[in-house]
């Protein structure tokens, strides 16, 4: 993957996946991880095969990093209680126990590895720092109230 | 013995400005070219990055602060100004480090490039001091009073910062090809074309 695609065919391609695909995951969290998940760990490139075979490989690759980059600046911008919202709703719909959740993300920290390519370090960090805090927050509502008779 | 004295600092001084001067006219012509690129980047990044007001907005917004205050227990609050406290120290020291990148160019290689006035570039040495001392100052009252303790001295380092790398942008003008656009970090990693 070494051609230079057209910007038009980028925009387009982009613009197919927002009204195709990312119009079905309404949080800039889901968003951000699942365009992460189309980018190859080792060679750091896109891939999404319903678009490649639509523009190129090229323009679909730089359509989804175009995305990415959008969907994690949404998270940026997202106040600290949008995040706690968006993230207890990103937990339901993943169908795993949200106690479970919320103990595997402070343990695993998977969003380190969902960030784009090129972010600037300190808006990654302030995006890390505002997850952690809201994870807390997500974990404090979990736990029974003190008093609480064990269930 | 005094004029003995007075004569011995002025050679002292003399000697000292000679052989700043001399340091200044040998800078390496590869070390030139790392200096350019990397005031490059630092312009880019407190320019995109550090200094756009919906992020510094973002960052020591208030209605975080009262949401954790209202609705938060003890433990999460304190968690919360930890954090916020962390990544306001990094901003300062960002923006403090990027300053000085844009300083050390400006000494040594931006008269080569544009052409400043002395009164100019007087009154950007003073600019840069000014910043870099109140950047110390923003560090500490962050270190020992929190983050959300001086929003005025904020936007005024923001305000200062700006104004410097628009007298910057100019000097390094020469330098905004498309070519060279991918060296100074402004191309996106993630895609395609690398």
């Amino acid at each position: 993957m070494t051609s230079i695609p057209k910007r038009s065919d980028v925009v387009a391609a982009a613009e197919d996946l927002r009204r195709r695909t990312l119009i079905h995951l309404p949080l800039a969290l889901e968003r951000m991880i699942y365009l992460a998940s189309t980018r190859d760990y080792n060679s750091g490139l896109y891939h999404h095969e319903g678009l490649a075979s639509r523009y190129s490989a090229e323009a679909a690759c730089e359509g989804l990093a175009d995305c990415h980059h959008e969907s994690f600046r949404e998270l940026l911008a997202a106040s600290l209680e949008d995040l706690v919202r968006q993230l207890q709703a990103y937990a339901d719909s993943t169908d795993t126990l949200a106690s479970n959740f919320v103990t595997t993300w402070q343990e695993l920290e998977p969003y380190r590895a969902a960030v784009p390519v090129g972010t600037d370090p300190l808006a990654a960090q302030f995006v890390f720092s505002n997850l952690k805090v809201a994870l807390a927050v997500f974990a404090s509502r979990l736990a029974p109230p003190p008093g609480a008779p064990p269930a | 013995m005094i004029p003995l004295l007075l004569s011995l600092g002025l050679g002292l001084a003399l000697v000292f400005l000679l052989y700043t001067l001399v340091r200044r006219s040998h800078v390496p012509v590869e070390g030139s070219a790392y200096q350019l690129v990397e005031a490059r980047g630092s312009l880019h990044a407190l320019q995109r990055e550090l200094l756009p007001r919906d992020f510094i907005d973002r960052l020591f917004d208030r209605h975080d602060l009262e949401y954790v205050h209202n609705e938060l227990p003890a433990d999460i609050q304190r968690l919360f100004l930890e954090e916020r406290k962390r990544i306001s120290l990094l901003w300062v020291q960002r923006i403090r480090s990027e300053i000085l990148n844009l300083m050390h160019f400006h000494r040594g290689h931006s008269r080569f490039h544009s052409k400043i006035s002395v009164l100019t570039e007087i009154r950007l040495a003073a600019d840069f001091t000014v910043l870099l001392v109140i950047c110390r100052m923003l560090e500490a009252i962050f270190y020992f009073r929190g983050p959300y303790a001086a929003p005025r001295l904020v936007y005024s380092v923001a305000a200062t910062a700006a104004r410097l790398c628009t007298v910057s942008e100019q000097s390094l003008a020469f330098l905004n090809t498309p070519g060279l656009r991918t060296v100074n970090g402004g191309s996106r990693r993630g895609s395609a074309t690398i």
